[in-house]
């Protein structure tokens, strides 16, 4: 892997739509996802020495599955490698019914969902469930390109109440007001 | 005394007003999820979790069999009229049916499919009703080593046969494992990766996994790569009534895809793929009609479904007898038998055994529920494959937000549902399946205290996994399962 090839993301393929993501980009990608299995193994390998142990439990104490788990992700991200260098690269999974996979990544699609759900995080405990979930709903479906943008709010705004009426009044669970408080 | 006097009284305990009115609602529920894409039973059983808290445990596991059954129904629609198949299972009826409905036979294919999988889950419930006894007499017998056995036997089984290739079901199988790490360590009270946060003291949520590996996860990548071109559904022409020569065509198909789907699902041999796609196989060979296969042959979409069905109802046998889940649903499933405080195995048929028959009885009335709904109903399900999907998938973050935060009223939750969420998104886009990494998370931490318990009882001596000849030969099953596809590819580049 040679450092100028690096921020190599699937959405810099610049291969026309209904092509299969393919070529040394792809390759690269595959080898960060192996990477990154190696990494998560280490990182478990290493933290694992901070679990105390005590005398008695040392045969089969806390620690032995973590360094299995460990040592196996160390083993599996090498073989994950080896198996993308020789030419097993990955195809995207088709199981999903509404995503085509000969399709480049629409990473504005990523990026505006990733508001929405930023925003509702941020939103949820503060302006309370129905705004956050109302706003949640909102932009995700504008993210995935709705623009029916009346129908959408209506939507959004009609299952956020309703989800509301139905966890706090039907099933008494609190969920926070926030804003609305003194309305809800 | 006996199994029929036992589902007798269970039958006592789900015909009840009340429970009659559950079982509609999990099979209502469970065809609609099943159309719909994008959510399967296992997310939805995660999400209903808070929702029956209130709910008598019984009530609430008629419902969710209704779910689990319901999905698979819901899901061969699907694949009948749009020709996207949801899971791999339904690729084959995706295959078939979907031609049949283009040459007009659509009514036919919904119908051999639906009376194929009312066969093929009548008697698989048959099946379960015969088989569970006795399963629960010899898991008498079992110490910590064979259950450890049989855990890693769901692990290779699970790995092997999903996803792209062996590695990458072992990523998510250890994914699974690593997740299942956090928190406190039961036998020594020792805090395992919580990093100092003290929301993770309890661990991660299985529902959590797997509300974000599927609702997140699969939000994102179809977002990442939406269908422009969207399918378009086939409209139902033709008599909803198969001609007499489409029953004679089918029933034999429904009995041997019975047979094969049971005992596959239930040994626990990981998924309704693999019987399915024998099924297909089978009657390809058998058919009088070959030619028409990929044409649109109703023997494809007869056998396959029922295989599907009958290995999706076999995989409750080691669920209920053993505690061992070998699907993604069943491993959320197991998840609510604890949230209720029960452990499926011997002691759930000794000291619950109103809940135990009363599933089961549940699961014949469900079958008989969703044959007479499936059919007059299609025009409603097929109305719900026209919700544009934006707003479907908005929904679908609006339930997993919901569903999450209302575990524990934390927002802690809700961050870690969105770093599994981008995980989800990650093993989609390079081929890593899911479900090993949900009942990873789910049998890990259980595979640690019987690997721990038994090596305290034998004082430290491995032995103990050898030397017992039950737990020796499910760990032999466990490594075939391993090294026979392995073997089998060395062949293939020898030659």
């Amino acid at each position: 892997m040679s450092e100028r090839e690096s921020p190599v993301a699937p959405d810099e393929i610049s291969v026309p739509p209904r092509v299969e993501a393919s070529g040394r980009s792809a390759l690269v990608a595959e080898l960060l996802v192996a990477a990154a299995v190696l990494a998560l193994g280490i990182l478990i390998l290493i933290e694992t020495r901070e679990i105390r142990v005590m005398r008695t439990y040392a045969n089969v104490g806390p620690r032995v599955l973590p360094t299995i788990v460990g040592s196996g992700l160390v083993i599996i991200g090498l073989w994950l490698a080896v198996e993308t260098v020789r030419g097993g690269g990955a195809r995207p999974s088709t199981e999903a019914e509404d995503a085509d996979v000969t399709l480049p990544t629409d990473w504005r699609a990523i990026a505006l969902i990733s508001v929405a759900l930023i925003a509702y995080l941020v939103l949820l405990e503060r302006a309370g469930y129905v705004i956050a979930s109302a706003l949640l709903f909102f932009i995700a479906a504008f993210g995935m390109g709705s623009r029916r943008l009346i129908r959408d709010l209506a939507s959004a705004i009609g299952l956020s109440i309703f989800t509301w009426l139905v966890f706090t009044e039907g099933l008494s669970l609190r969920l926070p007001a926030g804003w609305l408080g003194g309305i809800l | 005394m006996g199994p029929f006097s036992d589902l007798l009284s269970g039958f006592s305990v789900a015909l009840t007003p009340e429970n009659l009115l559950w079982a509609l609602i999990g099979v209502f529920l469970g065809t609609a999820v099943g159309v719909l894409p994008g959510i399967g039973p296992a997310l939805t059983v995660a999400l209903l979790l808070p929702v029956t808290y209130d709910l008598e445990p019984v009530s609430a596991f008629i419902m969710f069999a209704g779910i689990y059954y319901g999905g698979m129904y819901g899901g061969s629609t699907t694949s009948i009229l749009l020709n996207t198949p949801g899971e791999s299972a339904s690729i084959i009826t995706a295959l078939e049916g979907n031609q049949m409905a283009k040459r007009g036979r659509g009514a036919a294919a919904l119908a051999t499919a639906a009376i194929g999988s009312f066969v093929a889950g009548t008697i698989a419930t048959l099946g379960i009703t015969l088989i569970a006894p006795p399963m629960v007499r010899v898991a008498l017998n079992f110490g910590e080593a064979e259950y450890l056995a049989l855990i890693v036997l769901a692990f290779t089984t699970i790995t092997t046969l999903l996803g792209g290739s062996l590695a990458r079901g072992m990523v998510s199988l250890f994914l699974g494992l690593a997740i299942g790490l956090v928190g406190i360590d039961e036998l020594t009270g020792q805090a395992r990766f919580t990093f100092g946060i003290p929301q993770l003291r309890n661990g991660i949520d299985v529902v959590t996994v797997a509300v974000g590996l599927f609702a997140v996860g699969e939000t994102l990548w179809v977002a990442s790569r939406l269908r422009h071109d969207a399918e378009q559904v086939v409209p139902i022409k033709g008599s909803i009534w198969m001609t007499r020569a489409e029953w004679a065509r089918s029933w034999k198909p429904w009995l041997r895809g019975t047979l094969l789907g049971f005992p596959i699902g239930s040994l626990p041999a990981g998924g309704a793929e693999i019987p399915t796609f024998l099924s297909y196989s089978l009657e390809k060979r058998l058919s009088k009609h070959p030619e028409e296969f990929g044409e649109g042959a109703i023997e494809g979409v007869a056998g396959p479904e029922a295989a599907n069905n009958a290995s999706a109802a076999g995989v409750l046998v080691p669920l209920l007898t053993l505690g061992l889940p070998t699907s993604a649903t069943a491993a959320i499933l197991l998840v609510a038998f604890q949230r209720y405080g029960l452990q499926p195995g011997t002691q759930l048929f000794n000291n619950n055994p109103d809940l135990v028959w009363g599933l089961i009885a549940s699961l014949y009335i469900g079958n008989t529920m969703l044959l007479v709904l499936n059919l007059p109903l299609v025009g409603l399900w097929v109305r719900l494959l026209a919700i544009p999907r934006p707003l479907l998938y908005a929904g679908i973050l609006v339930f997993a937000g919901l569903g999450t935060y209302t575990l524990n009223y934390s927002t802690v939750d809700v961050v870690i549902l969105y770093i599994l969420g981008t995980l989800g998104f990650v093993m989609r886009r390079f081929d890593i399946p899911v479900a090993p990494a949900v009942v990873a998370v789910i049998l890990g931490p259980a595979a640690e205290q019987h690997f721990r318990r038994a090596l305290q009882l034998s004082q430290g001596d491995y032995s103990t996994f050898v030397t017992r000849p039950i737990a020796l030969s499910i760990f032999l099953v466990a490594l075939v399962v391993v090294i026979a596809p392995l073997a089998a590819r060395l062949v293939r580049t020898l030659r």
